[in-house]
């Protein structure tokens, strides 16, 4: 027979069972302790925060520049394009573009990095994933490792509480943003330790829309180094101003909740290698077929000529509300695929900075990758999958038309 | 005995206990809520097959977030499920709310006093026999993260048992 | 007598605080003097606010050094200083490795003395604060002992 006790009933039971069989000791504070107290006053936990986001970005970007730049560069760029061009020369010309790219790359005299531009599923289709982006997400997995593993996450979120609940959100809020920063996928997935429907909602439209993932990073980190600290900051605006409003007009609760914080731990490498390989593993098969599948939709519009159709349908749409030039289209059509593949298709050379950067801000906003796309129809009902698609859309507007009128105004 | 249910609080080790028990490669962090999703794998206990489940943390069995949403339904779904109530041995009271609710509900209930190592840091000492006597149920101490009492915990899985919660008032209010 | 036990520690304190508010603040200015260097980077002016708030953390654990909750100050500031010179370190390890070389047949990694030379001075402010900030596990390691 079930026996229900009232929840006073049950907390008097526990409280007498606990008198009968734990024993306190004297407790002294250890340095652990004392740490964990220091690490969440602001005087001096906000400068330990900024030296661990400092370690945390400055790892992540000398890692990746020293794959990507030291030797990936250099294996397909000299050797794996120039080889695939000669030895399938043979092809037809249709063939040719979609697997290996413009044959402007390979002429006398060309001038530019032939990773990005041939274009082709096999050569620009593996140099972005296995180039570029698998070293930005093993460095920013492993360090996102670290800082789980040692218990510093939540510590993060206790001194950056005040804010978040400025914007409806639980300090709490931070883990999945951070977790974001690696893949959005993981991410929205931790939104769900949050308390009410409503903060989940905030939560996952903003990670959606607002933070860009390690791939997309990595990209960014490649093609427009000087530009990341404006693209992050423009995304933080966007983030905390959004999702204030968010806050006010969506309806429900957001209410206090405590936080466990745990002790500080000494990580163990096993687990935390092995956290950054499944996570590694788990981005290599999500992103790679459709970042090959991206190259080949875009080089067979190239090859049928309907890319430049489309192009010039848009021209008006984003030369007036974005300020964008329209051989960005191609850029922007395989957005919603994947952002990574994206940024890279972005025609850098032909556009000024301020155009590059609106494009990496709007390509940052405007879809979430296909992957993160499947797992809102999981999380979320149709009415926030409906008011989270609005709300992208809205602030591609507000953003693509702001930055513009910006643009405009300062003349760049 | 067919399936283990590893149940608990938020951040008490449950997957690191399921990664050794299932051989199993659950994501493990040092921050409450990783396992968002229940896990499933399998382990051998005297040549019999059984199913192991890492159930997201939970406070209580009255949800109030969608890990303790999943954690509740995996509970009603396995009636027949014997759930290892996982409690961290430094805040022992939160834990056996929770044990004493699954008591309740009659599942057959054995207790894991898991991070006895944090436990024995902050000068805490619990004391097992005298909680197995009262709860009437099995009790073990483990230190998950590397591994300690882990065969104690699997071979005194089978004692676990129903109890009723009388049964345990009696014993408390007799001594 | 708590004071006495922890006279060496506040010292100790006094010192490193001085020398990385010193330091950051060089970081701030950029250049070269001799061994120090200081190249200037899109996060130079992040290691300073770093290692001048490291400085001041390691100047409010003067008194009373010993006490737990002071200690612990001082351990954080180093922590602080580790991480910059890790990154610093790590910087000169990730520039060590490739040749830099682009085209085919040149070398794919740096010579052994090309290799040696990317650790040779001038070095960032940080490595400089290093080794005195490990003095701080000695004081940790004291009072470990001394329970």
């Amino acid at each position: 027979m079930e026996r229900a006790l009232t929840v006073d009933q049950r907390w008097d039971l526990v409280d007498r069972i606990a008198k009968e069989t734990v024993e306190v000791g004297a407790y002294k504070p250890t340095l652990k302790d004392a740490l964990a107290g220091i690490t969440v006053n602001p005087w001096t936990g906000i400068p330990f925060a900024i030296a661990v986001l400092y370690g945390f970005w400055t790892f992540f970007g000398e890692f990746a520049g020293l794959f990507t730049d030291g030797f990936f560069v250099r294996i397909f760029g000299t050797h794996w394009i120039p080889f695939l061009g000669e030895k399938l020369a043979g092809l037809p010309d249709w063939a040719f573009t979609i697997l290996v790219g413009d044959k402007a790359v390979f002429a006398e005299g060309f001038v530019g990095d032939p990773c990005f531009a041939a274009g082709g599923v096999l050569t620009t289709g593996l140099f972005m994933p296995f180039g570029i982006v698998l070293w930005a997400v093993l460095a920013l997995f492993f360090v996102l490792a670290i800082l789980e593993d040692t218990g510093y996450l939540p510590r993060l979120a206790v001194l950056i509480d005040t804010v978040m609940h400025k914007i409806g959100l639980h300090g709490f809020a931070i883990v999945p943003t951070l977790i974001s920063l690696g893949c959005n996928v993981p991410g929205v997935t931790a939104a769900r330790t949050l308390e009410t429907r409503k903060q989940r909602f905030i939560m996952i439209a903003l990670l959606g829309v607002f933070v860009p993932c390690g791939a997309q990073i990595g990209m960014m980190e490649e093609l427009v180094p000087g530009m990341i600290g404006w693209v992050f900051l423009t995304l933080a605006i966007g983030y905390f101003v959004f999702g204030w409003v968010l806050n006010k007009i969506w309806p429900g609760e957001s209410p206090e909740i405590l936080m466990d914080v745990p002790p500080y731990r000494a990580p163990q490498w096993s687990n935390i290698l092995r956290k950054t390989w499944m996570r590694t593993r788990h981005f290599l098969f999500v992103a790679v077929p459709f970042v090959l599948l991206g190259c080949a939709i875009v080089m067979v519009l190239y090859a049928t000529g309907a890319m430049d159709a489309i192009a010039s349908g848009l021209e008006g749409l984003l030369a007036s509300v974005f300020g964008v030039p329209a051989s960005a289209t191609p850029s922007l059509m395989v957005g919603f695929l994947r952002k990574d593949l994206a940024i890279g298709l972005l025609p850098i050379g032909a556009m000024t900075n301020y155009q590059v950067f609106k494009s990496v801000i709007l390509l940052s906003i405007y879809f979430p990758c296909l992957a993160t796309f499947a797992l809102l129809l999981r999380e979320l009902n149709w009415k926030e999958i409906l008011a989270t698609l609005g709300f992208l859309v809205a602030m591609v507007f507000v953003f693509g038309g702001v930055l513009n009128l910006i643009g405009m105004a300062g003349g760049w | 005995m067919n399936k283990v249910l590893l149940m608990g609080q938020a951040n008490v080790g449950k997957s690191v206990l399921f990664n050794h028990l299932a051989g199993a490669a659950a994501t493990v962090s040092n921050y409450p809520g990783t396992t968002v999703d229940f896990d499933k794998g399998h382990m051998m206990i005297e040549g019999e097959r059984v199913e192991v489940v890492d159930v997201p943390g939970a406070f209580s069995l009255d949800p109030k977030d969608r890990a303790e949403e999943v954690a509740v339904r995996m509970l009603e779904e396995e009636k027949g499920a014997t759930v290892v109530c996982v409690i961290d041995s430094s805040k022992v009271e939160r834990g056996l709310y929770l044990a004493l609710e699954l008591i309740e509900k009659g599942y057959p209930v054995m207790i894991d006093l898991n991070m006895a190592d944090v436990a024995k840091d902050v000068n805490i000492k619990v004391d097992t026999k005298r909680l197995e006597d009262i709860l009437g149920v099995p009790v073990v101490t483990t230190v998950a993260t590397r591994g300690e009492g882990l065969k104690e915990l699997v071979s005194r899985m089978k004692e676990a048992k129903p109890v009723e919660t009388g049964k345990i008032i009696e014993k408390v209010e007799a001594s | 007598m708590m004071n006495n036990r922890s006279t060496s520690g506040s010292i100790f304190a006094v010192i490193i605080g001085i020398a990385a508010i010193g330091f950051g603040i060089l970081e701030f200015v950029g250049g070269e003097w001799g061994p120090l260097t200081v190249e200037a980077g899109t996060f130079t002016a992040w290691r300073a606010v770093i290692l001048i708030c490291a400085g001041l953390i390691y100047l409010s654990s003067v008194s009373n050094f010993m006490d737990i909750r002071q200690l612990a100050k001082s351990v954080v500031a180093s922590i602080m200083i580790w991480i910059v010179a890790a990154m610093d370190i790590w910087a000169m390890i990730a520039a060590s490795i490739p040749s830099g070389a682009e085209e085919a047949g040149e070398p794919w990694f740096a010579s052994g003395t090309e290799f040696l030379a990317a650790y040779g001075p001038p070095y960032m402010p940080a490595i400089y604060l290093l080794i005195p900030s490990l003095v701080i596990l000695y004081f940790v390691g004291k009072r470990r002992l001394a329970k």
